[in-house]
């Protein structure tokens, strides 16, 4: 058997546009883990200082610096909705084949997802693991019409013929051969179309912004790097409708005057890389991608990158240092990356969704799309709904929908003779919304906040009457402080000390409890240097504001618990 | 244009005049300002991770990094509050709380009492918010030069910083993140096998004795 040679892999990867990512799943993939030999040979080939390269593999969760531990091995989510399944359990099944523990795979509207190899298994237990994909969006219960999602059902969507025969690049034909740049982006800019990934940001204004900017070559980037625990809205996108994907992407570049871009994909989505990479070819031939698009000047590139495990790579300027292959901590903005973006230049970083849903408003219209809201709110959303739900899943609903027509019409309540209790909203960064909210929210930006909390990128998980919510919020903290980069210092202690103090450690009178856990809250939200930390005491905020008998309950027992870990 | 009229800020009521592509923390303390900061080197490029220099700025909700954030004009701007104070009181208290005694020998290093004098000055409890450690002392590392007691280090970088900008070296780097995170060196080793050249420049701008000059201790441990 003849292994590839160091230098064969450094010399596919040295010339290529952000190579660090690449090169270290080469190495990852032929070894199974990455070895003093082969971070000096990548060290060498890419002028990175062997210490600061050491660093920036260690940041990452699944690159395995130890043979022992090769990614062979299974990988168990025990993210919050596994967690509710037996994540934990099947994970202790899997121990006598080296099984560990991965925060949410994105796989929450199905049975635990084990990671091993490159692909990705379900299954309740450790014989019954299968390998198949996710599941695609329920029909839309409300017969309420979708935009994402419009196509995404039939069948043969994911490949370029199915793609067009159902509409599909005829907005970029449009744009390309009869709109100028600004035409793109006034249209962009009339349907009111805004960031999906959670923040919100017009995109027109981020389009025109990055046209505006001084400085090439530019680009765009798709952040698929979707890591918050309950979303997986942009696996089923890229999944069943990659080419609404790669339109956009092209849709933004045109617009931009970008020449190229990259899909910075989560790591924990392997199936997705080939197929994308295949749609990429697929457009290259039919000429709608590459130099000279369409008998144009317009000349655009794509590139996938995968990324290796790091929910802080979902902050745009996170995912920028990634792609550099510098060590993946936030930037301090402004500058923005809209001027100052991949090699300080230029860029547009837009989330799957936001671009999916460019590519429809392109060929159906601005007024089409602000015609789609309800209750005086504009546009749709998928939410991925899952936890203790009769259906779980992607559901595309249009802003301002009430939170219990989603929850019980849609899809289906709680199981039998259960009440729901709470739900998360934006995956976990929104904290808990129960009570009078569960009644009142609707489903867009505005009523949540009055709320307390935020749509963000739009993950529900459901906890009904049977759950701890103090365990919740252990699972919660659990992760953020799992996934804090240790940059800036509240975030970094913070998310630490509101673990512990959820896993019965601290303070064991109530009133001293409740008072660090406001404290750290208040300085953590006010003083971090982005939006994880800011995010994360959410949950311990609406733990206490929801559920006091529960805290009351549980710190009142705290000396003889022994925590939940 | 006449930048001299134009590139003024309010700084706690006064007006004063910024050069081009200062920061708001260079201009006010210029100016005879006091923010606190652990991050901080003039030397170094701004960091922005300790997050104590945060000052409110009229029309922001959040405190923003004085630090990091350019000075532009007319921006009004607040270096002290009662709300700032409690924050940077409660930091402190978080900071204190990852790490072991803070009291050390002043002969480790020329900045090695700057956390020990914020916590004073802003009356921090240091039995606040307690919980585990973060640092990891490697005093393995028997090199005649550099003591690495990192039970005290405060990851703020200023070590990394100062090897990368101002020596060249990048002998060492932050491994893990979060709470795990760690000072090291390639493959976490002895700093005689890595890229170190003893300068010591690290030592000098660490602000708690995390990093100490073993050279200054011996001779005090020697002939007194």
């Amino acid at each position: 058997m003849s292994i590839i040679a160091n230098h064969e892999l450094i010399e596919r990867w040295r010339n290529a546009p952000a190579p660090l990512l690449p090169l270290l799943h080469a190495f990852h993939d032929r070894d199974g883990y990455l070895a003093a030999e082969a971070l000096r040979a990548i060290s060498a080939a890419l002028r990175i200082p062997l210490a600061e390269l050491y660093g920036t593999v260690t940041f990452y969760h699944h690159f395995s610096r130890e043979p022992q531990q090769p990614q062979r091995a299974p990988r168990v989510c025990t993210g919050p909705v596994c967690a509710l399944r037996g994540g934990q359990e099947l994970c202790h099944a899997l121990a006598d084949q080296g099984a560990t523990a991965m925060p949410c795979a994105g796989r929450c509207d199905e049975p635990i997802p084990v990671l091993q190899g490159h692909q990705v298994l379900v299954g309740s237990a450790a014989d019954d693991l299968v390998h198949r994909p996710a599941p695609l969006p329920p029909p839309n219960p409300g017969s309420l019409p979708e935009c994402v999602f419009a196509e995404i059902r039939r069948p043969d969507r994911a490949t370029l013929t199915g793609y067009e025969n159902s509409g599909g690049y005829s907005g970029l034909r449009k744009a390309v051969q009869e709109m100028t740049p600004q035409a793109v982006i006034d249209l962009v800019s009339a349907s009111k179309l805004a960031g999906r990934g959670g923040a919100g940001f017009p995109t027109g204004r981020k389009w025109q912004a990055v046209c505006d900017a001084v400085g090439t070559p530019k680009t765009v980037v798709c952040n698929a790097d979707e890591g918050e625990p309950g979303c997986f809205k942009d696996r089923v996108i890229m999944q069943y409708d990659p080419h609404a994907v790669i339109e956009g992407m092209i849709l933004a570049a045109y617009a931009t005057g970008a020449t190229r871009g990259f899909i910075y994909l989560r790591y924990e989505y392997p199936e997705i890389q080939p197929l994308l990479e295949r749609a990429i070819d697929e457009v290259k031939a039919a000429n709608l991608l590459g130099p000279q698009i369409l008998g144009t000047d317009f000349h655009f590139e794509l590139y996938v990158r995968r990324g290796a495990g790091a929910y802080i790579c979902g902050e745009e300027s996170s995912l920028l240092n990634s792609l550099e292959g510098k060590h993946p901590f936030p930037r301090n903005r402004p500058p923005f990356p809209v001027t100052h973006g991949f090699a300080d230049l230029p860029t547009a970083v837009n989330n799957v969704e936001t671009l999916a849903s460019a590519a429809q408003i392109m060929r159906r219209g601005a007024d089409w799309y602000l015609s789609l809201g309800m209750n005086g709110q504009v546009g749709t959303k998928v939410i991925s709904l899952s936890g203790d739900i009769e259906r779980p899943g992607n559901y595309e609903v249009p802003f301002g929908l009430p939170l219990k027509t989603l929850l019980y019409d849609w899809a289906g309540g709680p199981g039998a003779g259960r009440t729901i209790q709470a739900v998360t909203m934006a995956g976990l960064s929104g904290g808990f919304l129960a009570g009078d909210a569960l009644e009142s929210a609707t489903l867009d930006e505005p009523s949540i906040r009055a709320h307390g909390s935020m749509l963000g990128a739009a993950g529900i998980i459901v906890f009904d009457d049977r759950r701890n919510m103090v365990a919740a919020a252990h699972n919660a903290m659990t992760f953020f402080a799992h996934e804090s980069c240790g940059k800036c210092f509240p975030c970094r202690i913070g998310t630490q000390r509101l673990r512990e103090r959820l896993n019965g450690e601290g303070p064991t009178g109530v009133e001293s409890w409740l008072a660090e856990v406001a404290d750290l809250g208040r300085t953590m939200k006010a003083m971090s240097a982005c939006g994880l930390g800011m995010a994360a005491p959410l949950v311990t905020e609406s733990l206490v504001r929801f559920f006091p008998a529960q805290v009351e309950q549980y710190v009142d027992g705290h000396k003889s618990h022994a925590g939940w870990e | 244009m006449n930048n001299r009229s134009q590139n003024r800020i309010i700084i706690d009521g006064v007006e004063v005049e910024f050069s081009n592509g200062e920061t708001i923390y260079e201009a006010a303390t210029r100016h005879g300002a006091t923010i606190p900061t652990l991050c901080y080197d003039p030397r170094l490029n701004p960091f922005g991770a300790c997050r104590l220099c945060v000052v409110e700025v009229e029309g922001v909700r959040n405190p923003v990094a004085s630090c990091t954030t350019k000075a532009t004009p007319g921006t009004v701007v607040h270096t002290s509050s009662p709300t700032l104070d409690l924050h940077r009181k409660t930091l402190l208290e978080m900071v204190a709380s990852e790490n072991d005694a803070l009291a050390v020998d002043p002969l480790r290093g020329y900045a090695s009492q700057e956390l020990t004098q914020l916590v004073a000055q802003y009356r921090a409890a240091t039995d606040r918010f307690a919980g585990q450690h973060s640092g990891h002392s490697k005093f393995e590392d028997d090199n005649p030069f550099i003591l690495r007691d990192y039970n005290k280090c405060i990851s703020c970088y200023r070590c990394v910083r100062v090897c990368a900008e101002q020596e060249g070296d990048y002998a060492i780097s932050v491994m893990n993140r979060g709470f795990h995170t760690q000072i090291t060196t390639e493959f976490n080793g002895l700093l005689r096998d890595s890229a170190c050249t003893f300068c010591g420049q690290c030592v000098q701008t660490c602000p708690t004795g995390a990093l100490g000059d073993k050279k200054a201790l011996r001779f005090i441990e020697e002939n007194i």
